[in-house]
């Protein structure tokens, strides 16, 4: 792989493209169920669709990928029954 | 201060308030109670002490319990009007077993009735304005020296079983003039609320007690506690359940009846006659005046005078029932504390002396019950 | 454990059942969980803060917090607070009230407390309906909606909160919504902070009750409702008087200076003291130092 770029970097200028995006989530989100009423407000008003509404109407994280550590739901949650952690580099 | 003075009886109110260590008033201005809050608008300041008129008699009180609730003793006065839109808080003061004075002087009602008229029309109101069953202590002088003693009784009751308790004059008792000495104020006995010393964690608001009185943390000073008109639980919390009520309900009344002995103030002067007066409030002046003239006639007549009127001093009159034939009852309305009265008399005949219109009895009328007419 | 990890447990108090006995979705938690932020930011000591609320939906906030807290009557904290704030000023007193407590019942009170600038923080949940009773109108209700004893359609205009805290002397008026929570707690911090009367109106909505009897929703409809219905001061400006009055403004409308209750009464009475240790009580010096001189009406002298 080296060899080949070394080779080509010598040939023809190679344009970096822009550095690709962090992949990984910011943020871990950590759900309390025993204090969750399922009202669906983290699921639905997530920016990045984190969650989901999963059995017995409590959310689930389906994409934890996703979560930028916005905090939306953790300031939203009317019981205190989610909490966002920022995932330290 | 000096030594002997002309004193108004609402002055001496306002002096055994601050001799007994009040120094929170919150009020708003109705006849004839306003002169309390005017002195107490003056001297509360050179105490230390903080007044404020509010802008109502229901703001008047909250903000007594809400001073109370922060460690200050307060008070409040007001007059027929005022006290029925004050009855709420009471119960809420009864509920939270928070203490506080509500001194009503009282007018010839009912509504804005006549208000430099003198009646004694609230002995009822006092102990049932508020509703649900809830005890009450309500004390009532005679005099303006009485005034002053009763005002420091009124307080150190409160502070005792923290209870609400209601000092309740008349318009004659409150605006008359007499001559008092009264006592140095350091040398007045003081009962102050008891407090705690257990470590917040273990602090149980509204448990924890032989006396049947919680000992009671101010808020500020390291215990952290709900306070709630809601029926509670021993922690303060709001509860529903049966097993926290009926506990609530039974010590909430038996630190005012297992107490009747220390509450209870009645001035008996019997011997066994036969014709007893019993009266309170001003009209035990007029009563006073009536057994002279009526010894001085050779009648045998006992008087009762009741210095606190709810709870209701039955032990007291069931014994005068067993020896009086006729218990006379003169009050300033149509028949109120005399309801309790003829409830435990029995078979003895209990003769109603009443005026309801602003009128004072004289003692003529009680000296007429007296000889039968 | 989610308790050790969740800062906001802290502030709760561990005997106290939860969940909340709020409806699912209900906004007030949305504001107790904001208020917890505020006073978390602020860094106060839990003895130093006293927390007051009437009855209602919000007046259930209290007994959650692990602070002095105090349930009183309807419509009647601000005057409970008062007390308990000039027996104890060093307290920060925060006063928590539904709209109908506040406005309806409590108007007066809400009046008076903001006139005299006492130095406490009236927090008005404005859901614009009686909640815990079931669903009647309340002072803020609007014009035409449908309530429990407005089935025909409220027909009062609803009372305009902010605008009437500021006529009544309040220093600091902020309004927020629960869909704007970080928003909210920054103005609860400010109004928090702020020495005299301060008010926030936290803009909320009940599903179960005016949701329910105006077909709007969820929650999470009635959420998205307030975030549209929505806007800032600034863009406020640009739409007409008329537009404005559906929407919701958010932000600081009012912050000013003046002095406050509790530091004039302790003025009041080193002044008292001091003109009894001068011995000459017929000096009495008045509030700005100047000698007592009769009242002079200043129109007709």
């Amino acid at each position: 792989m080296s060899d080949i770029a070394v080779n080509e970097v010598q040939k023809v200028p190679v344009i970096e493209s822009t550095p690709k995006p962090k992949h990984g989530p910011r943020g871990r989100v950590i759900i309390f169920g025993m204090w969750c009423k399922g009202c669906g407000l983290c699921v639905e008003l997530c920016p990045t669709k984190v969650l989901a509404l999963g059995e017995n109407e409590h959310p689930i994280v389906v994409k934890p990928e996703n979560c930028t550590a916005c905090h939306w739901c953790d300031t939203h949650c009317p019981d205190l029954a989610i909490v966002v952690k920022k995932i330290d580099e | 201060m000096c030594a002997v003075k002309l004193m108004q009886g609402n002055e001496a109110v306002s002096w055994g308030a601050l001799a007994a260590g009040c120094r929170f008033y919150a009020g708003y201005p109705i006849t004839p109670s306003t002169e309390i809050a005017e002195m107490l608008a003056r001297e509360l300041p050179k105490l230390g002490g903080k007044f404020i008129q509010m802008e109502d008699e229901i703001a008047s009180l909250a903000a007594c319990i809400g001073a109370s609730a922060g460690g200050l003793k307060s008070m409040t006065a007001t007059s027929g009007p005022g006290f029925s839109l004050m009855q709420e808080h009471i119960g809420y003061a009864a509920m939270t077993e928070i203490p506080c004075v509500i001194v009503d002087v009282q007018r010839l009602g009912p509504s804005t009735g006549q208000p430099t008229s003198a009646s004694q029309g609230d002995v009822m109101q006092a102990r049932w304005g508020t509703h649900g069953d809830h005890p009450i202590i309500v004390l009532s002088p005679t005099s303006v020296r009485q005034s002053f003693d009763l005002a420091v009784t009124a307080f150190n009751f409160s502070e005792k079983y923290r209870t609400p308790v209601i000092l309740l004059l008349d318009e004659v008792v409150g605006h008359m003039r007499e001559r008092v000495e009264l006592p140095e104020f350091e040398s007045v006995a003081r009962v102050e609320r008891v407090g705690t010393n257990v470590p917040p964690e273990w602090y149980k608001p509204y448990g924890d007690s032989i006396s049947d009185v919680p000992p009671m943390a101010d808020f500020g000073t390291g215990y952290r506690y709900h306070i709630t008109g809601l029926f509670h639980d021993v922690m303060g919390y709001p509860t529903q359940r049966l097993d926290e009520i009926d506990p609530w309900i039974e010590r909430v009344h038996r630190k005012i009846d297992r107490n009747l002995h220390d509450i209870l103030l009645v001035e008996e002067d019997t011997e066994m006659a036969k014709t007893v007066v019993v009266a309170y409030g001003a009209t035990a002046r007029s009563a006073r005046h009536a057994v002279q003239l009526a010894h001085s006639r050779r009648h045998k007549v006992g008087l009762v005078t009741l210095l606190t009127i709810w709870p209701f001093a039955e032990e007291v009159i069931s014994r005068i029932a067993h020896s009086a034939r006729r218990i006379i009852v003169p009050e300033m309305n149509l028949g109120q504390l005399v309801l309790e009265v003829e409830r435990i008399a029995g078979r003895t005949k209990v003769v109603r002396v009443n005026c309801a219109n602003g009128e004072l009895i004289k003692p003529q009328r009680i000296l007429d019950a007296i000889e039968g007419r | 454990m989610p308790q050790e990890q969740h800062s906001a447990y802290n502030y709760l108090r561990p005997s106290k059942k939860f969940p909340n006995v709020w409806c699912s979705g209900c906004g007030i938690g949305i504001v107790m969980s904001a208020l917890i932020r505020a006073i978390d930011r602020i860094g106060l000591d839990k003895d130093d803060v006293a927390l007051v609320s009437g009855i209602g939906c919000t007046g259930r906030m209290p007994v959650y917090l692990d602070f002095n807290t105090m349930h009183t009557t309807h419509g009647r904290a601000l005057a409970f607070a008062t007390g308990l704030k000039l027996a104890k000023p060093r307290l920060k007193v925060i006063v928590i009230m539904g709209d109908g407590d506040a406005l309806a019942i409590g108007g007066n009170h809400f009046i008076h407390a903001a006139r005299r600038n006492i130095d406490m923080t009236a927090i008005v949940v404005n859901n614009s309906i009686y909640g815990m009773t079931g669903g009647q109108y309340s002072p803020t209700t609007p014009l035409d909606a449908r309530a429990t004893t407005a089935p025909y359609g409220n027909i009062e205009p609803p009372l305009p909160v902010c605008e009437l805290a500021i006529a009544a002397g309040a220093v600091y008026v902020a309004r927020s919504t629960v869909y704007h929570a970080v928003e909210l707690d920054r103005y609860l911090e400010q109004a928090i902070r702020k020495n005299g009367f301060s008010m926030v109106e936290a803009v909320s909505y009940c599903h179960t009750t005016f949701g329910r009897l105006n077909k709007m929703g969820s929650p999470v409809d009635m959420m998205r409702q307030i975030k549209e219905n929505s806007l800032t001061l600034a863009s406020a400006e640009k739409i007409s008087t008329e537009e404005r009055t559906t929407k919701i403004v958010r932000g600081v409308l009012h912050d000013v200076e003046k002095p406050e209750y509790t530091a004039l009464y302790d003025q009041l009475i080193a002044r008292v003291r001091q003109s009894i240790e001068s011995k000459s009580p017929q000096k009495e010096v008045t509030r700005d130092g100047q000698e007592f001189r009769p009242y002079r009406n200043p129109v007709s002298g």
